[in-house]
């Protein structure tokens, strides 16, 4: 590692980052910083751009405007510098499917010119459970295998930085288990700096340090999990006999002015400040009915309803 | 040339248990078995020998070899875009315009093996048969000049299957052409092709230089009119060669142009 990179913020940076596909934009004016040893996750619908970011990232796709550095080196003018630190997974694996996983670790061992391919893959097949030298071909692999092959690829020559595109996809509830638990042990006892991408919002929200909201190209928030928790609405939600006569009370007893009348009988009140017995007690006293009172908080989800201004994801 | 080393080794791992690629080194070997059965008689050893080579160097070069390597091209050109592995190679990063390079560097050695596989079974088949190899060795080496001017002239073949983008129809029939022209046009065209070397078809056509410069290697003494013809316009081993690569060098940087043209 260069000394320089000892101190550097962002492992990847990119700066107005845009790709246009005629007048179409499939990214538009992307910044995004991932930390080094920390796990960003890029969070977006399907077609929100998270696939073409990551391809602009790796130099598969050229952005058409906008600028990446990654290890603090330009992307794709250093891109033999770059790469070979880095591994990754885009959208679905791709292999030959005449040969078998290890024969498909091997050429690309051979070619990244591994110091000692056969254990390097032997290692990597161990990672992801699959076995080495194995006489199953590729073409004969459970979708589940190949995502785990081409996770295997990824990590084969130790990369500092993965670049994981959708990599649960395909995998069994089990697999997913394992696949989060592997990701995790990345970063937290080997200080890989990992991006992943993905539709499925728990994934992230178990998964992440770092979350980005991508949507329709445009990246719409870059918090940590922290204060994305932090920024998820709580709110105090009554179910009474007469929501409005509550809502008085509340305004006239408790100095309560900013509520939310839901219909006749529910009411809402935003943060958590308000004392809920206090209130309760107050709705009692003035003879209402109290069937329910409780503390709500945003799920992710919510939130990214909130922020994407649409309907949730997985 | 170490990247083009290792490009060529991996190259050549890809092709491990492909059907297509056995077939075609499988024919390497049985084409001049079923080629022996059609020759006639010959009076000697050293006729024996001319007319078996003859064939080799004819039939399985012209006919076969030509559409073998277009094919191959094809299958060799269109791996990472059929499976989806370009992706993983650019990420290494694998240059494509050098690994367009590997491949056809794959696909001349295929067509010198193959023209060897041909000449030793060719060979046994003489031995076999009684006769002395008399003046084979010579004729071994036109076989695997053969496969390199033959590769040479499958390229603008390749370059077509390139750009059309796995048209597979179109490439089929563009192959099927091509072979035929090399094949058809130096032999029934003579008054074409027989002239000397300049900017012409007869050193513009692949089969025809190809031709003009084996046919003394396999014509000694009286010949009839045609022969005779070629033969009066014949082409050195380095001419022959020389234009040859000069053209392989070409259609190899269009390749290459093509080819990087393709995203990943």
């Amino acid at each position: 590692m260069d000394p320089k990179e000892v101190f550097m913020k962002y492992i990847i940076e990119t700066k107005g980052l845009t790709k246009r596909y005629g007048e179409q934009h499939s990214v538009a004016d992307l910044s995004l910083h991932v930390r080094p040893g920390r796990i960003y996750g890029l969070l977006g619908r399907n077609g929100a751009g998270k696939t073409t970011t990551m391809r602009m990232l790796l130099g598969l796709t050229r952005p058409s405007a906008g600028s990446i550095r990654i290890f603090g080196q330009p992307m794709p003018d250093k891109a033999r510098s770059v790469l070979p630190r880095t591994g990754s997974l885009i959208e679905s694996p791709g292999f030959y499917p005449n040969l078998t996983g290890s024969e498909n670790l091997r050429i690309f061992a051979i070619l990244r010119r591994l110091p000692q391919p056969e254990q390097a893959i032997h290692a990597a097949l161990d990672m992801v459970s699959l076995p080495y030298r194995d006489k199953k071909l590729f073409s004969q692999y459970s979708l589940g295998m190949k995502q785990r092959l081409a996770i295997a690829l990824a990590i084969m020559h130790d990369p500092e930085l993965l670049i994981l595109d959708e990599p649960i996809n395909g995998l069994d509830p089990i697999g997913i288990a394992e696949v989060r638990q592997f990701i995790r042990s990345l970063c937290e006892e080997r200080g890989k700096t990992i991006l992943i991408s993905s539709h499925i919002l728990s994934e992230i929200a178990l998964l992440a340090d770092d979350i980005g909201i991508i949507d329709q190209g445009v990246l719409l928030e870059e918090e940590s999990l922290q204060q994305l928790e932090q920024k998820n609405g709580r709110y105090l939600h009554f179910t009474v006999s007469d929501a409005r006569a509550a809502a008085r009370l509340l305004y006239t007893r408790l100095g309560v002015q900013d509520l939310q009348l839901v219909n006749a009988q529910e009411l809402t009140v935003p943060g958590d400040r308000l004392d809920a017995g206090r209130a309760v007690e107050a709705f009692v006293q003035a003879g209402l009915t109290v069937r329910d009172a409780h503390l709500c908080e945003d799920t992710l989800e919510d939130y990214f309803k909130r922020v994407t201004g649409g309907e949730g994801i997985g | 040339m170490a990247e083009l080393f290792v490009y060529t080794r991996c190259e050549f791992a890809k092709l491990k248990r492909k059907p297509l690629f056995l077939v075609l080194a499988a024919s390497s070997v049985l084409l001049p078995l079923a080629f022996a059965l059609f020759l006639s008689d010959p009076p000697d050893s050293e006729t024996a020998v001319i007319q078996s080579m003859a064939t080799m160097i004819q039939l399985s070069a012209y006919l076969v070899l030509i559409p073998a390597v277009a094919v191959l091209a094809s299958h060799l050109l269109f791996a990472e875009q059929d499976y989806d592995t370009m992706k993983n190679l650019a990420c290494v990063p694998v240059g494509r315009g050098m690994l367009a390079v590997c491949k056809l560097l794959v696909l001349l050695l295929f067509a010198v093996l193959f023209m060897a596989a041909g000449a030793l079974v060719t060979l046994f088949l003489l031995l076999c048969q009684g006769w002395e190899p008399a003046g084979y060795w010579p004729l071994f080496a036109v076989c695997l000049g053969q496969g390199v001017l033959m590769w040479a002239g499958a390229l603008p073949c390749i370059l077509l299957v390139v750009l059309l983008n796995k048209s597979y129809i179109l490439s089929v029939i563009i192959t099927f052409f091509y072979t035929m022209v090399n094949y058809i046009v130096p032999t029934a065209l003579p008054g074409l092709t027989a002239v000397p070397l300049g900017f012409n078809a007869g050193t513009l056509i692949p089969g025809a230089l190809s031709l003009r410069w084996y046919t003394p290697f396999l014509s000694p003494g009286e010949q009839p009119p045609l022969v005779q013809m070629i033969l009066e316009h014949a082409v050195s081993t380095p001419a022959a060669f020389g234009i040859s690569a000069l053209e392989a060098v070409f259609w190899t940087a269009l390749i290459a142009w093509a080819y990087r043209r393709q995203e990943a």
